[in-house]
Order: structure tokens, then sequence, then C-alpha cells
């Protein structure tokens, strides 16, 4: 267990976080978070120390800078929404989804034209303000983010792409939280870009909160490259009503130390989600990543598959837990964890939980760590193939069956060139 | 024209288990160059599959004397992948499966392999080429896609490796045992896809156990391996002459103190 370590945080930093005219609500919750951060502990994954991070390392007084570089600009092409820190860079739906009432914007708008709603989901239902250290901090300091709210029956095409940058040009901090709603039978695609920009040596939490409410479905991607200076802290998580579905995809290849919390809750009978996630560690990076499903409804569905690959010093830990609460009879929970070290000094870890409180349930698990088959590379090379593009071609194919289920062509796309670039990146440190 | 020259070749291996070294190679002399075709043939564990391992650079086999020359260079010393980028290219008994990697972009990199990494080959070239061998194999389109070796019958491996040979076009090709497991069909296809590639610029040596292969791709010379050297070189006919004579005989007739792995009676007339 993690022992409570005492911790002084700035009271400017609250006030430093505030979106401008903040209402009550918003007020409370924010103090109310803040009260509890020194009794809460944090949060535990197995196997990884993460103690030493400077994850609370926050600035009390910020420089802000205004200007967007052109590469920014150029990025968010084909991004509805996007963000450099606190700056909202664009925001951007079609008439005819405004005309569905359809709303994205960024929190700072949020909590003043859709007050209402967003303080009928934001903490309430996803993520508690209190589970641990690090959500209190989320609630109480975050400063920017972006709010998603598909109402009933409103089925979009289209993915709804956010691209949400880090400024790490000055020392600042990086707080930010998207809340999505999915009303009623809702159907459509959401990814989340989240990059950094500059190498000032700054925290990021990142929080997601999905509400998905009943018979609707979601496809979210996320796909993290933070910066190599950067520590991050990353929770998403689902809430799922009757016959709602998640389906995750996730990326995680950021070049700094990560811990990261992906859950699903099947609160409702007959919800169903499939939690995929790809993740690099590479040179002397770290990253632990819990991954949970925890049903509580009749005939809930939540299976599990992540593949990791480690070169250089990395380490990398899936921990993946499967809770079966009482009550949840005919529920399924399954879940693979593998991991493949490209390098003999890495440290590769794939740990399976159940947590089973029921009898009529379906629940299993596989999980492997492994090393290179040298009879595969030797083949490769035997066609000219470098060590390093067989290598690659090897994680490639090891990461495919992820790869492949990836519901959104573009998505798959742009992580199959972000899992190269860090292959590349990680073989030129080795 | 290009030439591949094997002089004096020890070679060992390391047992994975005890550890212990045990000599295959004793001296292997070869000389081939390109435009032409040699048949290695040789009773079972007499070290075809180790001089073909050999040659290619697999780092599980230590050569402790002698040497392997491309155009007068030695290509001791460098990886399996130099090699190959040399203009070697064997044809393996035992093709690895690698799940998640399709045989199409698996190919593609290894055309590229050779060439400078701002002019990789055009995807249109490369699919007329590849739709263009594919056919002359007698395979399907959909094995371009299909992940490399995975699930493939033993047939389907064997003509995997010619598609890749085709493909690759390397100065010289090692054929290790490509006729072991292909029914007579299966091994026309094989050889009409070695015989396309005949040209000036290409040479193949084939190991085989069987006369049956050279009826299809002819051999300018025959070489048979024994005891861990070659004992004779001679033209097509040596091989209808150890069909007729086993290698039994040909040992005998040489006078050779060799064990044969497949046979019941040991070397020596009776033996020890």
């Amino acid at each position: 267990m993690l022992k409570t370590m005492t911790l002084e945080l700035d009271p400017d930093l609250l006030k430093q976080a505030r979106f401008s005219n903040e209402p009550h609500w918003l007020k409370a919750l924010r103090e109310n978070a803040w009260k509890q951060i020194n009794s809460l502990e944090m949060p535990i994954f197995a196997k990884i120390n993460y103690h030493a991070w400077p994850l609370l390392d926050f600035v009390s007084h910020p420089v802000f800078n205004v200007t967007i570089p052109e590469s920014v600009w150029s990025e968010s092409n084909g991004y509805q929404f996007a963000s450099l820190g606190q700056l909202v860079v664009k925001t951007e739906l079609s008439e005819e989804l405004t005309a569905k009432g359809v709303i994205l914007c960024d929190m700072g708008t949020a909590i003043h034209q859709y007050g209402d709603l967003v303080h009928d989901f934001l903490f309430h239902q996803a993520v508690q303000i209190d589970e641990n250290r690090l959500t209190a901090v989320s609630a109480a300091l975050m400063n920017g983010g972006t709010f998603l709210y598909v109402p009933k029956n409103v089925e979009i095409d289209d993915p709804i792409n956010l691209l949400q940058i880090q400024d790490s040009r000055q020392p600042g901090n990086f707080v930010n939280h998207t809340l999505i709603v999915a009303g009623e039978n809702s159907q459509f695609q959401v990814l989340q870009r989240s990059s950094t920009l500059g190498d000032e040596p700054n925290a990021a939490h990142i929080m997601v909160e999905i509400v998905a409410q009943s018979g609707s479905r979601v496809k979210f991607s996320a796909l993290d490259s933070l910066g190599q200076t950067t520590h991050s802290y990353i929770n998403r998580r689902g809430y799922l009503e009757k016959d709602a579905r998640i389906d995750w995809t996730v990326g995680v290849l950021n070049d700094g130390n990560t811990i990261a919390d992906f859950d699903s809750n099947l609160v409702g009978s007959g919800s169903h989600t499939e939690m995929q996630t790809v993740a690099i560690s590479t040179d002397r990076q770290t990253q632990g990543i819990d991954t949970q499903v925890t049903n509580y409804g009749r005939h809930s569905e939540g299976n599990i598959l992540q593949r990791g690959i480690l070169l250089g010093r990395s380490a990398l830990v899936f921990n993946g837990i499967g809770k079966i609460i009482k009550g949840a009879h005919g529920a399924k929970a399954q879940q693979e964890n593998r991991v493949l070290m490209l390098s003999p000094k890495a440290r590769g870890d794939a740990n399976p939980i159940l947590l089973i409180d029921e009898n009529d349930v379906i629940a299993g698990h596989a999980a492997s760590v492994g090393r290179i088959n040298q009879d595969q590379m030797y083949y490769l090379m035997s066609r000219g193939l470098t060590k390093e593009v067989a290598q690659r071609l090897v994680a490639r194919g090891f990461l495919g069956v992820v790869l492949s289920d990836i519901p959104v062509p573009e998505v798959r796309q742009q992580m199959i060139s972000l899992i190269e670039r860090k292959l590349i990146n990680g073989q030129g440190t080795e | 024209m290009a030439t591949l020259q094997i002089k004096d070749l020890h070679v060992s291996v390391a047992d994975e288990e005890t550890k212990k070294t045990k000599e295959i190679l004793k001296g292997v002399n070869l000389t081939m160059n390109t435009g032409e075709t040699h048949a290695i043939m040789g009773p079972n564990g007499t070290g075809k599959s180790t001089l073909s391992e050999t040659i290619m650079g697999n780092p599980k086999y230590l050569v402790t004397q002698g040497d392997i020359m491309l155009d007068g260079t030695s290509l001791l010393g460098k990886p399996v992948d130099e090699r190959a980028r040399a203009g070697l290219f064997l044809a393996m008994q035992y093709p690895a499966e690698i799940k998640g990697i399709t045989n199409l972009e698996f190919m593609r990199a290894a055309v590229n392999a050779t060439r400078p990494d701002n002019d990789p080959i055009p995807i249109r070239t490369f699919l007329k080429e590849l739709d263009k061998n594919l056919e002359i194999l007698n395979m399907s389109d959909d094995m371009a896609e299909r992940y490399l070796n995975e699930g493939f019958s033993g047939g389907e491996k064997k003509r995997n490796e010619i598609l890749q040979l085709m493909t690759i076009k390397p100065k010289f090709a090692i054929l290790d045992e490509i006729d072991s497991g292909l029914d007579i069909d299966a091994l026309q296809v094989v050889a009409k896809g070695v015989n396309q590639m005949a040209s000036p610029n290409f040479g193949v040596l084939m190991i085989t156990h069987y006369q049956r292969l050279l009826n299809y791709i002819h051999p300018d010379q025959v070489h048979v391996m024994m005891g861990g050297k070659i004992v004779k070189t001679g033209n097509a006919s040596l091989a209808t002459e150890l069909e007729a004579t086993g290698y039994a005989g040909l040992r005998d007739e040489l006078g050779l103190d060799v064990d044969l792995v497949d046979e019941d009676v040991p070397a020596g007339n009776g033996g020890r």
C-alpha cells in the first residue's frame, strides 16, 4: 500500500485553475476536492513505483503564452476541436450536427452555456472526486478540456476528432478534462489526440469521462504521444447504462513516464465494452497501465485486449482487472495482456487480476511476457531486411491483432504511423 | 558474372542441451558462377543443410576453418541481412511463420532493402510483378494478403519461398530441399518458377535427396556430399547413377568410412 505523502499545494493553484466567472456549483466542487487532496491516497498501480515522479509539481504562477504556432494550426486540420494548453484553437461543428442538438465546446464555455448539463455529469457518474488523490487534484485544478454532448437518438457517421495539445513551451499546468455524454440510443465515434508542444518538464493530468446512456454506442479512440519530459496521469472512464456499448482503442505512445487508468463500469444490464490498448515504451521510460472492467449489470460483458512493446531500458506494466460484482448474473469478463520485449534490458509485465463475486459468470484471462523470436528475425533478415526493419515488422505483427480491430480506418492509419515513429525513435536510443 | 566460392569450409554446431560442439562440415570446396545450376545430393545427416545455412549466415553455425567468398570478398563475419543484400537467397526448409505481417508488406520491405531509402519501388510496379509471379506459381491473389507463412500448408510454404525468390531476384539462390513434401504437380510449379529465373546473372544451388527434382530443374553439375565433404562431382548423369546404386553404393565404391544415418548396417563392412 502506498502511504499518503504530506503534500503542500499552494492555494493560489486553485485560483489559477478557475475558468472565468465560474458558477457557484463548480467553485464548490473544486473546493470540496481541494480540501480532500491531502487526506486521500495516491492511486495504486501494481508493480509500478511512481512515488518520485513530479506529478504534483504544479507551477503556482504560470506565464501564459497566447501565440499559436503555425504547426498547431496546420495539425488542427481535420479536427473539430483543437486546444493548446488553455487556449482554444478551434471549435468547428457542422450546422447539421448543431441543428440536431449536438454540443461540442471547450469546458470553460460549457460551464456557462450548458451549465446544467455539465453539472449533471461532471464528476457525478463516471469518476468520483474522492477516489484518490489524483482524481481530487483533477477536480480541483481542472483548467481546460472539452465537452461533447450527443442527444438522444442522434447518430453521427463521421468521427468527431479532438486535438488537445499540452503547452510545454513554458512551465505550466495541464489538467485537462473531457466530458462526453452519449444520450439514449445515440451513436458516434470520437478520437482524442494528445501530444506535447515544447519540452518544459510539466506534468499532464488527462481525464476523460464518458457517460453512455441506455442503448448508446460510442467508439472512442485515443492516441497519446506526450513529450519525453512530461510525466502523465491519464484516467479514462466509461459509465455504461442499460445496453450501452463503448469500444475503446487506446494507443499509449508517450515518450515520458505514464500511469494510466482505463476503466469501464458496466452498470446497466446488457452493457458491453471492448477495451483495446497498444502501448510502447522506449529508452528509459516507464509506463504503467491499469485497465479495469467492473460488471455490475446482469449479462454485461467486458473484454480487455492489450499489447505492449518494449525497447531500450524501458518498463511497461499491464495490469488487467476484471471485477464482477455480486448480482451481475450472466456477466462475462475476458482479458488478454501480452508484452513483447525487443531489448534484453527492458522490463515488461502483464498481470491479470480477476475479482469475482458471482457464480453464473464467464471469466478468463491470458497473459504473456515474451522476447522476440530469433528464428523469425533470422528469416526476415535472410531476405535483406536490416535488424531494425525486421524488429519493427515483428513488433507491428505483434500489435496487429489490436490494430486490425480499430474501427475507424483513419485512426488505424494514424496509429500505425505513430507506432512506426515511436519504434524508430526507440531503436535510435538503443 | 558473379562467383560464389567455398573454400575448405569447416563448420561446427553446438548442441543446445549439452553445449558440446560437433563438427559437421569437414572441408567443403565448391565454386559456382551465375548462369550455372548446381545440385548437392547426399544422404540424411551429411551436412547439406548445414552448408546452406552457413553460406546464408545463420548464427547457429560456427565456421572454424575456411572461407565463403562472393566475388572474391569474404562473407564470414557479415550478418545474414548483409549477405542477402549482397545477393544471396536461401529458400528454407522450414520457413518461419509470422503472424500480423502480410506477405505483401514483407516482400515490399525485402525489395526496398536493396534500394536507397528515398527510392522505394513504386507500388504499382511491385503489384504488377507480384501478380505475374503469383500466376506462374499458381497461387491465388489472397496469398499476398495472408500473414507470412501463417497457417500455410507445406506446399504453400515452398511456393511462397519461390515467390520471394522471384520477387527479390538474388544473384545466387540456395534451395534447401525445396522438393520435400511436394507432390508432382506442386514440384512442377516450383520448378517452373525457378526455371523462369534462368539468366546469366542468376545461379542456383539445389540441395536434395532425390534425383526427381533434377528432372525438372536441370543441373550443370551434381555434387555428392557425405560425411561433411563433397566426395564426388559430375554432370547430371551422376544423379541418375546414384539413383541406381544408392549412397551406400557410392560410399563403398569410393571406400569411404562414413556412417549413413538411415542405414541399418554401419560403415566398414559391418563395422565397429
